[in-house]
């Protein structure tokens, strides 16, 4: 059953970490990754992955960066076709499979609303307009489990909406993911799952009710509290 | 610096074009003795060219500079000395940034043409320079024929060559040459007698060079502006400086001595 | 004499433009050799191109070409370049391509280092491979970075072919000063200055096309 985790947490707490370390730009120190209760990756035999197998391993996260990260010298369906287009090339895929994967992309980015903007370069979009399009370029992969890092804090407030909403809608369609965020009623919201990092490490996890309502960690009671007089 | 003073050179005669076409240029030739007394000072084109002009703890000395202020001291002025552009230097004259050109200048028939020159009062000659380890092969005319040569160009070491009819590559400068020959690139040039005895040799920078052939001897002279009368008033001072023995013990102090031609 | 002073002028720009092509043919790829060995893991490696970077950036290229021409010669006794032009050019070659490659590597390693992590780290995620990653994203990015400093460099190359006249390769300036010694008029140096004007000019006028091609984007 598709769920949704909320990372919560001051910043330095290690939560971009731990996102970085499920897509392999950090290479964990110790430690395992599962995924369906299958191991993917232990920490202990890091010299024996090659890069092609990590590479395969990333595969099952998508990543959304908090800076979006699109492409400069390519346009909004370019972002999002880009890498498909490219492995579908590489194993020699026909005509209408690459004819395929730019309707999907042109379907991609109708669904985050950006339907007019398909030939607009990333210097052209506003920030809001140009992390919706970071989303559906990781969505373009079908990734099990999507990763969101601090999707709004590069945001102007007026802006955060409408990717917050697209982040909804997301869930509304049952995709799993893992969002680091600042945004604790948004977490309480959306999210199934809470946990609390500090200090690199989780120090309370469980039902945003639990979590976010009634902390029982001195830590997390404090964190809560300085954000409710923000 | 080199190229500094070749723009400044150029810059000059630039200047002097204009001068010339606005008719600025036009002086009486009778009174150009008159001229230099006038402003008080002889101003003297040179190069640096050991042993003749060179500087010493930031003056000028050397055969030819010492002659020169004591020349000007005869005239009653002051002796200014101003390194010129070799090549421009009938365009300095004409444009009377100098007053004359003192720096062991061969009196070839351009330059006489060119020039009001006082009678030859040095002995200089073009030699043929090569590495000392195969210098007894090239004693004569006929064998340095098919050397590799490196000349200034538009020297009068060009010209023997052009005369001889032997082909060479052609060098910024004497000096360049030189270095030439010494490091291998060509295998002769050919440079002033007086330039050889101060660069190459024992104790020198180019100890393994030495000089060979003697292509042609050729006289130093003085250069004025055409119609000048101070040519003929240099004449008289060197008689009269050979004569009271003054000019024999410059050359001597400058070793030079046995190039210099009696007056 | 108009004519005369025209074709030596112009066979003297000849020269200067394969100087100046040559280099480029030489020093744009060993540039790109020397800026990775300066970001080379390998101390040893990094130090020593980037000593090497030092001395040559740090030196006047005629000393540059004075020292490779001369110097075996005069130190050694061996020359190796030979005395005929072909040799003059070939040892002027080697001096310009080893002076230009050196400033043309730190302009390719501030262009690498100036791309943000982030581009990258968005293709890893994407799954792209390495080399996808330098040819699709990194590399476009890159030249437009670095193409207003290379155009630089580019144009300062016209006129540092003058230098090679040092080592008696008689290229366009040196072809312009021999009619001072041998006929007397100077209008001939200055006209060289015709011969660089219009090349710089048609230089800068090709990179401005291209600088305007890579306007779409923004770095």
């Amino acid at each position: 059953m598709p769920e949704c985790l909320a990372v919560i947490g001051s910043s330095g707490s290690g939560k971009t970490t731990l996102l970085r370390c499920l897509n392999f730009l950090e290479t964990p120190d110790e430690g395992t990754v599962c995924l369906n209760g299958q191991l993917l990756y232990d920490a202990a035999k890091q010299k024996e992955y090659s890069e092609n197998a990590i590479r395969s391993m990333r595969m099952n996260f998508g990543l959304v960066f908090q800076n979006f990260n699109l492409f400069r010298q390519y346009t909004a369906l370019q972002n999002v076709t880009l890498a498909p287009l490219l492995a579908a090339k590489a194993s020699k895929a026909s005509g209408e499979e690459l004819d395929a994967i730019r309707k999907k992309g042109i379907a991609l980015l109708k669904r985050v609303g950006l339907e007019n903007k398909l030939e607009s370069y990333p210097h052209q979009l506003s920030g809001g307009q140009q992390q919706r399009v970071a989303i559906a370029r990781a969505l373009a992969l079908e990734p099990a489990i999507l990763c969101f890092d601090e999707p709004t804090s590069a945001l102007d407030p007026e802006l955060t909406g409408e990717v917050l909403k697209v982040i909804r809608s997301l869930r509304a369609q049952d995709t799993t993911m893992i969002i680091v965020t600042h945004e604790i009623r948004f977490a309480r919201d959306i999210a199934d799952y809470v946990i609390f990092m500090d200090d690199g490490a989780i120090i309370e996890e469980g039902s945003p009710e639990q979590v976010i309502d009634a902390p029982s960690n001195p830590r997390t009671v404090r964190f809560l509290e300085r954000y409710a007089e923000m | 610096m080199k190229t500094t003073m070749k723009l400044i050179a150029l810059l000059l005669a630039l200047g002097m074009a204009v001068c010339v076409f606005a008719g600025c240029g036009k002086n009486d030739a009778s009174s150009d003795s008159a001229y230099v007394q006038d402003k008080g000072t002889l101003v003297i084109g040179i190069t640096d060219f050991a042993p003749m002009d060179y500087q010493e703890n930031g003056k000028w000395v050397g055969f030819d500079a010492d002659m020169a202020a004591a020349f000007a001291a005869s005239l009653g002025v002051k002796a200014e000395f101003v390194e010129i552009e070799w090549e421009t230097k009938t365009m300095e004259l004409n444009d009377k940034n100098i007053d004359c050109v003192w720096n062991g200048m061969t009196l070839t028939d351009d330059v006489k043409n060119a020039m009001e020159t006082s009678k030859p009062y040095f002995n200089n000659a073009q030699v043929v320079v090569v590495k000392s380890g195969v210098a007894a092969q090239y004693q004569d005319a006929d064998s340095i024929r098919d050397l590799a040569f490196v000349v200034e160009a538009g020297s009068a070491g060009a010209e023997e060559l052009d005369a001889l009819g032997i082909s060479y590559k052609e060098a910024a400068t004497q000096a360049d040459a030189l270095m030439e020959v010494a490091a291998g690139a060509s295998e002769a040039c050919v440079i002033d007698l007086l330039m050889a005895y101060a660069m190459i040799g024992e104790g020198t920078s180019y100890p393994d060079l030495t000089y060979t052939v003697k292509l042609n001897s050729e006289v130093y002279g003085v250069g004025f502006r055409k119609g000048s009368d101070l040519a003929a008033k240099l004449n008289d001072f060197f008689a009269a400086a050979y004569k009271d023995g003054s000019m024999i013990e410059i050359a001597e102090k400058y070793g030079v001595l046995d190039s210099m031609i009696a007056q | 004499m108009v004519e005369t002073v025209i074709s030596a002028l112009y066979g003297g720009f000849l020269v200067s433009l394969k100087i100046f092509v040559l280099t480029l043919l030489g020093a744009l790829p060993l540039g790109l050799v020397i800026a990775f060995g300066s970001m080379s893991r390998l101390k040893p490696v990094a130090f020593l191109t980037r000593g090497f970077v030092w001395i040559v950036r740090g030196s006047p290229l005629m000393l540059q070409l004075l020292v490779i021409f001369y110097g075996p010669g005069l130190l050694f006794g061996w020359n190796i370049w030979g005395g005929s032009d072909s040799g003059r050019l070939i040892a002027a070659l080697t001096a310009f391509i080893l002076n230009y490659a050196c400033y043309f590597s730190e302009i390719y390693r501030g262009g690498i280092e100036g791309v943000p992590q982030g581009q990258r780290e968005a293709g890893q995620v994407l799954g792209m491979t390495r080399s996808q990653i330098f040819f699709r994203v990194t590399l476009l990015q890159l030249i437009k970075r670095i193409l207003p400093p290379i155009s630089n460099e580019v144009i300062t190359l016209v006129k540092d072919t003058s230098l090679a006249r040092v080592i008696l390769v008689y290229e366009l300036m040196w072809e312009g000063q021999r009619f001072i010694k041998s006929e007397g008029i100077i209008w001939p140096l200055f006209f060289t200055g015709v011969f660089y004007l219009v090349f710089t000019g048609l230089l800068t006028i090709l990179f401005r096309r291209l600088e305007k091609r890579l306007d779409y984007f923004t770095v």
